[in-house]
């Protein structure tokens, strides 16, 4: 490196994961360590852009003792931001007139002004692309990927990933003892819309009926068929978990109304499209309620919907997330110190690899057919959907 | 582009599209010109692809032919990572549009089956006008004539200008739809050769219009006002594109009544219902379209606010049909 690292910034872009306070504390000592001074820049890059926005300053001094205050706290000392992308920032011009303004610019000038050396940013898969763009113009970045569905490419496990799971198991077990009272079918939808990891994972872990996922596309007459049999012997409930991204076969769609916009979210996220161009998931929900009423028509048992949703991505960080977390921060710091920028890190076990941004874009990590956890369901007898 | 020259008819201008056989913006059969540019981001936008001033690069997919018969976007000169293919999944190609938002004309031209394609195109006054002119003899029978939409037209004033000047000097009738959010000088050179003004007015309280269309509406109501007061012999229709949970409420409605009623010059307020059908343009466009859940104002809201317009203007007609 041309001229020794002195002073590093740490932001986060995109929503909240458990877990996102372990990063940084990470960072922090590592950082420390090697004597360097830690900065957070406030909500993504807006702390650097809209310095105006903040009474108390856009950047944060983060201190090994701020840090250990917020031990296992939940939420995020430095905020998110999932709509800023300093290559079209919103403005409104002296005209009054809405305008997209390329900041990035004066972003990098800003880091350079605040003798910013390098930039650690924790992030999920569409923030990976805007910092490879920012790379390529010069920003000394490295990534630290979150995901609460683990569907971040090149990495075995995104950190938040866990305790989704651990509270989608939690969650899964009280819908049961719900189900099971009540003598009817639960359906319940969680977090997944290219990738069935959480559904699969968390299905599995509380021995569901049924689990439906993006990478398996489902026949609701053969769930129909394994719900029966199940309902036949002594059973009176029933507890399907279906992934938000999980589609029916070609063939099989469902009778009811199809969801009014066949299209998409669209795409700031890479595979965000689906085989036509459209987006594959029209709104939280509608996974479940699809496979509800559709069920409820194939087979004699009353079924209801119910959406983990947004309450996975929320709440305290479980103990293999706050390890993953401290690792993945102080990794990012090791990649800065070996001059290793423009660099996702990476948990390959039993390794933490850097792996340059331009293979961790435009991938999605889903189940392979010969995943262990799709062995493991189907010899606990839990049905697929195929 | 916005600069005085000596033929303005040779006047180049960005535009998006020309539609013909238009019934609902203006009267008679009337040839809508849409112009790239918009002053406002309105969430529930239905021209996303008219909204940014330079043309754009668009992508459906469904006509890609993908990679192992053509592939011509993943190579050079295409940026490396704006297009890819997953795979395990077909081999029809993937937009990644944070790193495809500087692709333009260039990119699109790779393409062999317009899959990759552009929104806008750069014309001239007389271009523009020749391809109006052909629906001439239904402006004749039916009273129609020349509308400007966008986008918001005035935001290209000069090219806005001397396009309806020189529909005027042809005998063609002229209209625009606006927003209004420009500066008044805008309108100054516009006005003048414009015979009815469509104009919105989306959300009475300034706060809330900011939210829901990116910008207040101080603005928009000053230059309202004193479009009316300074064009007087100039025709003024009031609209609001009506969404429920937004903008459908009675107080709405009758805030804009109060504001426009003391106009002679204003001769209608219409209603707009929401609708969705541009939504398969943000997908092409790979943007968000924040208004998925929706839904159409019900019939009963819409007779409801209807009745309150009629009221207004002393008269009585059908219902609406949403």
């Amino acid at each position: 490196m041309s001229t020794p690292v002195q002073r590093i910034a740490i932001n986060i872009g995109g929503g909240y994961v458990p877990g996102i306070n372990s990063v940084v504390t990470g960072a922090v000592l590592a950082a420390v360590v090697l004597g360097w001074e830690v900065i957070g820049i406030r909500d993504g890059f807006e702390g650097l852009l809209f310095p105006e926005r903040y009474p108390q300053g856009g950047l944060l001094k983060l201190t090994p003792q701020l840090m250990e205050s917020l031990a296992g706290a939940t939420g995020c000392v430095l905020g998110t931001a999932s709509n800023t992308d300093p290559f079209h920032v919103r403005t409104i011009n002296p005209d009054n007139c809405v305008e997209e303004v390329d900041r990035s610019v004066e972003l990098l000038a800003s880091v350079q002004q605040e003798g910013i050396d390098a930039v650690i940013s924790i992030v999920d898969a569409p923030g990976l692309s805007i910092l490879l763009k920012l790379h390529r113009k010069g920003l000394k970045t490295v990534c630290v990927p979150k995901s609460a569905e683990n569907q971040v490419a090149a990495t075995h496990l995104s950190f938040g990933f866990n305790s989704a799971l651990s509270f989608a198991v939690e969650m899964l077990e009280h819908t049961r003892q719900a189900a099971q009272s009540a003598r009817k079918i639960a359906i319940v939808e969680v977090p997944g819309e290219h990738a069935g990891w959480l559904a699969l994972q968390s299905g599995t872990a509380a021995c569901a009926d049924v689990v439906l996922i993006p990478e398996i596309p489902y026949d609701l007459h053969k769930v129909a068929a394994t719900l029966r049999a199940k309902l036949k012997s002594d059973r009176t409930y029933g507890l399907v978990v279906v992934a938000e991204g999980a589609v029916p076969i070609t063939g099989s769609q469902p009778q009811s109304n199809t969801p009014a916009t066949d299209s998409l979210k669209s795409s700031l996220s890479p595979g965000a499209t689906g085989a036509a161009g459209s987006h594959v998931i029209d709104h939280s929900g509608y996974a479940a309620e699809t496979v509800a009423l559709e069920l409820q028509r194939l087979i004699n048992h009353e079924t209801y919907p119910l959406v983990l949703g947004q309450f996975a991505k929320g709440g305290p960080a479980t103990a293999v997330d706050r390890q993953l977390g401290l690792g993945y921060g102080a990794a990012a710091v090791r990649a800065i110190h070996e001059n290793r920028t423009g660099v996702m890190v990476a948990f390959q076990p039993p390794v933490l690899k850097f792996v340059p941004l331009a293979e961790a874009i435009n991938k999605v990590r889903t189940v392979p057919s010969d995943s262990v956890f799709m062995q493991i369901a189907r010899s606990l007898g839990i049905a697929l959907g195929d | 582009m916005d600069v005085l020259i000596a033929n303005p008819t040779s006047l180049k201008g960005n535009v998006l599209n020309i539609q013909h056989f238009c019934t609902h913006d203006g009267p008679g059969i009337r040839t809508t010109v849409f112009l790239k540019a918009c002053s406002l981001r309105c969430k529930w936008c239905s021209n996303p692809e008219s909204i940014h001033r330079r043309p754009e690069l668009a992508y459906n997919r469904a006509k890609c032919i993908g990679k192992k018969e053509c592939g011509l976007c993943l190579k050079p000169p295409c940026p490396e990572g704006a297009f890819y293919v997953i795979d395990g999944t077909d081999d029809r190609v993937y937009v990644n549009w944070d790193l495809a938002t500087d692709c333009g004309a260039e990119t699109a031209a790779v393409c062999p089956t317009q899959a990759l394609h552009m929104f806008g195109d750069e014309m001239t006054v007389d271009q523009v006008l020749a391809e109006v002119e052909q629906d001439g003899s239904f402006y004749r029978e039916s009273g129609g004539g020349i509308t400007l939409s966008g986008g918001e037209c005035t935001v290209q004033a000069d090219f806005c200008a001397a396009l309806l000047a020189e529909a005027h000097r042809r005998g063609i009738n002229t209209a625009i739809e606006t927003a209004g959010n420009v500066p008044w000088a805008n309108y100054e050179k516009v006005l003048p050769h414009v015979d009815l003004m469509l104009h919105d007015h989306k959300l009475t309280d300034p706060e809330r219009h900011k939210k829901w269309c990116g910008a207040d509406n101080s603005r928009i109501r000053d230059n309202f006002k004193r479009a009316y007061e300074t064009f007087p012999n100039t025709k003024f229709i009031a609209r609001t594109p009506l969404i429920p949970g937004v903008n459908d409420d009675e107080t709405h409605i009758r805030a804009v009544l109060a504001f426009i009623r003391p106009h002679p010059n204003v001769i209608d307020y219409e209603l707009l219902p929401y609708h969705r059908y541009g939504e398969a343009k943000y997908e092409f466009l790979g943007r968000v379209f924040e208004m998925e859940d929706f839904k159409s104002p019900t019939s009963e809201s819409l007779a409801h606010l209807q009745a309150i317009i009629d009221e207004a203007f002393g008269r009585n007609r059908a219902p609406i049909k949403v």
